[in-house]
């Protein structure tokens, strides 16, 4: 059913902007480099020391072992929560609600500790669980949709905020652990992700994330599926014409979206030690449905350059202690640089503004920091 | 349910429904010229704080305007991005939204008070005292102007040129009007109105800032819009609604008899019942026509 | 280049109204739409604007009416040198433009419509005096029309004169109409020529913008001729010869066969270089349609009671101006509308109400008029775009489900053989390619289905001589494989040329079904204005 309400033809906007070419990845690398700068200047007026920072950036992000495993960890289910974003948005879909979706897969591998878990299945059985809650938690805005023509847009952010409600509601009373109130039952030890370097965060989460990144990039440019997925997402009309449904379309990319959410969900409890579980405040879990929704808007809503924007804005993640530790930067910084790289993707003709002011001002753009 | 309690139910609705019908009264002014933000949701969050800091140092008239001023500015920065630079404005609208909750969060910190601002009693607008309890001035100035802005865009040329850039901007251009700048000057106030909502969130209503504060109203705003049809008066009507729900729910949350139900409920029940607004009420709405593009003259 | 039109010196000045020097325009993407144009427009004439699709006759007008502003040229006016920054200034300067896509707002009505133009912002609306101004200038001109319904709601004649009034109400002294005939029956088409034979006796001056040669010699003073941006002839048209004319459009020699369909006289060709085994009625129905009823989407009545049988080996042709319900009735036939009422069949399997992929499985291929928004994924490459409606198909499927690039590959690099598809390569976007490529890209995919039943609306649209012709002999080449082809197209001329049976449709109904031999111009011009004491005697078909 057609959307009777607001625009939402966002996923071909983004794209129809430098599909081939360079063109795009000079847009995700201006729109850092401008909120990277931007927050060098914040930073600058608020007393702190920018290059101090970023210098500490890069250290807490990259520069040991320990920090690489921290990106990457980072950055795992930020490129699911990504793929949530990207893979709607090719259907010319918004999903916001990949924020909800992630609770929800959280809480259902954390009800793992209710079963009995065949033995060695402890992992897969969670993965499925995880998954399915986010997919159903994504189907019901995109029924929604489909048969009542409400706007994705509203329908998910809703959900979020009742996801919000419920999970803090599961987490404080359904499945608290009876020893310590403030967290859930945990997942138990045979459905944990083994941790890939001692010592880290670094859990097989990563290869969860990374092969379902792979999966996608296979599922839309080759198999058909894929293809009427994105068709309808560039124009509804003329898939119809060539026999495309786009109520199929749509609920399909909803529902994946909604697995690569609850995946998400799935490996913050089963891959975090120490706990394996969720707070009350559902801290660890909160943003990472926005935070996402960056990563796919740099990552140009493609499965691989969205590996790279993982990796990125794990590493501002991973690096922000650091920053904070050394150069006194509060963590939030990251969100404010996060805040202005997505403003500065929307301007579709960025590349093209950004070498009018090189041409006016060069000298400014000597000083600006590095991504 | 005594009397007593009924008429604290009233205000605290009368006060609950302030923020909803001031943004979405904005933002329906704004749809009608064609731009959808979604970004209302920080411009909330951005003005309640920067209301806080105004009223802080000089008083709460300055807070409000300072709130105001927030608005306005977001709004502009979002409209010449969506109209001028051809952005799109779902993508400015997150945005904006993500930098807000950094923003805050981030200043908050960096002014030794991490988490939230208070506002010390003096600095609070004063309420008007009634027999029964203290009313903010504010909602006074929420019931005026959906009224105002209903007369504004039904019965005057500007409201007729704002639905045309709205509905079919390239006869709007034909016609000799500068959509752009119109669709400038229509977000630019919505901006302005949410702006208000947020300052008077902070600097009259609860009297601090938290990075919590606007709690979805943002979004709650929009489905309002979408159920008033872009009606103002029915939004008022609509937020209405939601400020006698959120005042149940705060009610029953504080009242200690009633344990059968968990708070948490009550605190989903807004963001429910917009869901079911919104499921049911569309249909029988319709949106400009070229709402949510940018305009491009050749 | 011709030009003869110009008047002597003396009378020049008094009698100039605008004067355009050395227009050039190249758009931001590096089109050139205009090389250095000069033009001159005097009072109290109409000047015909001609030309094939594409050649700048709308670019040209818009810079004149405040739309775009030229890359290079100057405009001049008894008064010096002028420059219209917006449409407001050419209105204030007394010029005002008629467009081929209304520049109106749906849901307002003519009265605010009307006023949107006029007075101060903030003033209070006085609708009152808009009306008042309106109605006296109804009854000057002419043009009736309802003034308190919203225009959405009108017929497209009705939404014209709206469009109009709305000109003439601001005291305009050049009047600009683009393609105005092409949404009007023959007697729309005679009342507004009468409003601008009145116009022109009020010393107003009127551009009009067509490609129909007849029309350009029935109404104008002078004929302007545009041809890929540059100004090709400026005569008298009394002096010009509809050939002349053609050739200055065109720019070549025509061939025998394409001068028989640019070029028409009271009597039709007959049907050219077509053999067939046996009378029509012989063959076998294809399709079969009854009593078909649809809505369109404003919820009018489209498309009433239509009937019809398309045969094996026989082009059925939909003549008529557009907006008469052939869109509607296409998309009933081919899944992208539900009727309300009546029936069709594909050798007895209904289709109404089908899903468009079922309906392909029955062996039939679409050709859609609306190649950007139907027919093509412009954001998609050529090979992508050429296995839309197949791409489920057995021989593009690997293991696993995958789809084989490969097979499609080899399968759109043979189409462009095939179909004579110029581009950079099978992965150039759809949206680099010309639109004669494009639409030959539509045609080749849909063709290489090996259909038995091709709907084709509007093929040829837009496109340039040349491709044209080439998707006209396609066509033929169908039909003389013995397929059912349901050609619909508002060039009167083409689908006169290529049909076997010809309906003409007019609001909805056929107001006939005939062999194209037994049709005049005249008949075939009251059918299309709906005169129905015509269609008793006309045809037997």
């Amino acid at each position: 059913m057609r959307d009777r309400g607001l625009p939402a033809r966002g996923g071909e906007r983004i794209l129809r902007r430098g599909l081939f070419g360079l063109s795009p990845i000079a847009e995700s690398l201006v729109a850092a480099v401008l909120g990277l700068g931007l927050g060098a200047v914040i930073m600058a007026l608020s007393g702190f020391n920018p290059i101090l920072a970023y210098a500490a950036l890069l250290k807490g992000g990259f520069a040991s072992t320990y920090a690489l495993a921290t990106t990457a960890a980072c950055a795992a289910p930020l490129l699911l929560t990504g793929l949530t974003f990207a893979i709607c948005a090719r259907a010319g879909m918004f999903n916001i609600g990949a924020e909800g979706q992630v609770y929800m897969g959280a809480l259902a591998a954390v009800t793992l500790s209710y079963f009995v878990l065949p033995p060695g299945l402890g992992q897969i059985v969670g993965i499925l669980f995880a998954m399915t809650a986010g997919a159903l938690w994504s189907l019901v805005p995109a029924l929604l949709r489909v048969f009542r023509g409400v706007n994705e847009v509203i329908s998910t952010i809703m959900f979020n905020w009742i996801s919000h409600f419920l999970a803090l509601y599961l987490v404080a009373r359904i499945l608290v652990d009876p020893a310590r109130s403030s967290q859930t039952v945990r997942v138990p030890v045979s459905a944990r992700f083994p941790i890939l370097i001692r010592g880290t965060d670094l859990s097989y989460a990563v290869f969860a994330a990374l092969a379902f990144a792979v999966v996608i990039y296979i599922l839309l440019w080759h198999t058909a599926s894929g293809y009427e997925i994105r068709a309808a997402g560039f124009n509804p009309r003329a898939a119809k014409y060539g026999g495309i449904k786009s109520t199929r379309t749509m609920i399909m990319s909803f529902v994946l979206g909604g697995m690569s959410a609850g995946l998400a969900g799935g490996a913050m409890s089963m891959g975090t030690p120490p706990s394996y579980a969720v707070f009350a405040g559902l801290s660890q879990i909160a943003n990472l449905g926005f935070n996402g929704m960056a990563v796919a808007m740099v990552g140009r809503n493609h499965p691989l350059g969205m590996i790279a924007s993982a990796l990125f804005f794990g590493g501002l993640t991973a690096g922000a202690r650091e920053m904070q530790m050394t150069a006194g930067v509060p963590t939030e910084m990251v969100s404010v640089v996060q805040g202005v790289i997505v403003v500065a993707l929307a301007v579709p003709e960025l590349v093209h503004i950004f070498r009018i002011f090189r041409g006016r001002w060069p000298r400014l753009l000597g000083r600006r920091g590095e991504a | 349910m005594t009397w007593n309690s009924l008429i604290n139910i009233l205000f605290i609705a009368l006060h609950a429904m302030v923020p909803i019908t001031l943004t979405a009264v904005g933002e329906i002014v704004g749809e009608t010229a064609g731009l959808f933000n979604i970004g209302l949701e920080g411009i909330l969050l951005l003005s309640a704080f920067a209301g806080v800091l105004g009223a802080g140092y000089a008083g709460p008239l300055v807070g409000l305007l300072v709130g105001m001023g927030t608005g306005m500015a977001v709004g502009l920065i979002f409209s010449v991005i969506a109209t001028y630079w051809k952005g799109n404005q779902m993508i400015i609208g997150i945005g904006v939204n993500l930098f807000a909750v950094g923003a805050v969060a981030y200043t908050m910190v960096v002014l030794g008070q991490p988490g939230y601002r208070l506002l010390s009693f003096e600095n609070r607008l004063p309420m008007i005292r009634t027999p029964a309890g203290g009313l903010s001035p504010v909602i006074f100035v929420a019931l005026v102007v959906p009224f105002v802005v209903y007369w504004f865009l039904r019965r005057t040329r500007a409201g007729l040129i704002l639905k045309a850039a709205g509905e079919a901007p390239e006869a709007a251009d034909v016609a000799g009007i500068n959509v752009n700048r119109v669709r400038l000057l229509a977000t630019t106030f919505g901006g302005m109105l949410a702006g208000l909502a947020g300052a008077y969130m902070s600097v009259s209503w609860i009297g601090s800032a938290t990075k919590e504060l606007s709690a979805g109203r943002g979004f709650i705003a929009l489905a309002i819009v979408v159920f008033s049809g872009l009606n103002p008066m029915l939004a008022l009507v609509g937020g209405i609604i939601y400020g006698v729900f959120q005042s149940l729910a705060i009610w029953i949350k504080n009242t200690p008899g009633i344990t059968f139900l968990p708070w948490q409920v009550f605190d989903m029940l807004p963001y429910v019942v917009t869901l079911l607004v919104v499921a049911g009420a569309i249909g029988r709405v319709r949106f400009p026509k070229a709402l949510g593009e940018p305009y491009k003259r050749e | 280049m011709v030009q003869d039109g110009l008047p002597t010196q003396e009378t020049r000045l008094e009698q100039l109204f605008l004067a355009a020097h050395g227009i050039s325009k190249t758009y931001s993407d590096g089109t050139e739409a205009l090389k250095t144009v000069d033009l001159e427009i005097r009072r109290g004439e109409i000047v015909g604007l001609l030309g094939e699709n594409g050649a700048g006759k709308t670019t040209l007008t818009k810079i004149l009416s405040g739309l775009l502003s030229p890359t290079e040229g100057r405009v001049e006016s008894p008064r010096g040198s002028v420059r219209f920054g917006s449409p407001r200034e050419a209105m204030e300067f007394g010029i005002g433009m008629v467009h081929q896509h209304f520049a109106l707002v749906g849901p307002f009505t003519a009265i605010e419509n009307v006023a949107l133009g006029h007075e101060h912002p903030f003033s209070r609306i006085r609708l009152a005096q808009t009306r008042e101004r309106l109605e006296a200038l109804v009854e000057e001109s002419g043009l009736h029309v309802p003034l308190d319904v919203p225009i959405e709601k009108l017929a497209v004649g009705e939404q014209q004169r709206v469009e109009i009034l709305k000109v003439l109400s601001r005291d305009v002294d050049l009047l600009i109409l683009d393609e105005p005939t092409s949404v009007l029956t023959p007697l729309e088409v005679d009342d507004l020529f009468n409003l601008l034979r009145k116009l022109r006796t009020q010393e107003k001056s009127i551009i009009l913008i067509t490609h129909k040669l007849k029309e350009v010699q029935s109404i104008t003073d002078r004929i302007v001729v545009l041809r890929h941006g540059k100004l090709v002839g400026d005569v008298k048209t009394t002096d010009a010869t509809t050939e002349q004319l053609a050739r200055l459009m065109v720019g070549q020699a025509l061939e025998a066969g394409a001068s028989a369909i640019e070029l028409r006289d009271e009597a039709l060709p007959i049907r050219r270089g077509r053999e067939r085994a046996g009378p029509i009625g012989e063959a076998a129905i294809v399709l079969h349609v009854e009593n078909l009823m649809a809505r369109g989407s404003t919820g009018e009545i489209a498309v009433e009671g239509v009937s019809f049988d398309v045969h094996a080996g026989e082009i059925f042709g939909v003549a008529g101006v557009e907006g008469n319900g052939q869109t509607e009735l296409v998309e009933c036939l081919t899944g992208l509308r539900a009727p309300r009422q009546g029936s069709a069949t594909i050798r007895g399997t209904d289709i109404l109400r089908k899903d468009p992929k079922d309906i392909y499985r029955l062996g039939v291929a679409h050709i859609p008029e609306d190649r950007w928004e139907v027919g093509l994924i412009l954001p998609f490459t050529l090979a992508e775009n050429a296995i839309l409606g197949i791409h489920r198909w057995k021989r593009f499927r690997g293991p696993l489900r995958i789809l084989r690039w490969q097979a499609v590959q080899k399968h759109v690099t043979e189409l462009m053989e095939r179909f004579e598809i110029r581009a950079t390569g099978p992965n150039a976007p759809a949206k680099s390619l010309s639109g004669g490529n494009q639409q030959k890209l539509i045609v080749g995919r849909e063709l290489a289905k090996d259909p038995e039943v091709i709907v084709a609306a509007q093929p040829t649209r837009g496109l340039d001589v040349a491709s044209a012709k080439y998707i006209r002999e396609l066509l033929e080449q169908m039909r003389g494989k013995g397929r059912a082809i349901l050609l619909v197209s508002a060039d009167l001329d083409e689908v006169l040329a290529l049909s076997d049976r010809v309906a003409i449709m007019y609001e909805g109904r056929f107001m006939a079904v005939c062999v194209p031999s037994e049709l005049t111009r005249e008949k075939i011009g009251m059918l299309m204005g709906g005169v129905t004491s015509a269609s008793e005697e006309v045809c037997r078909a």
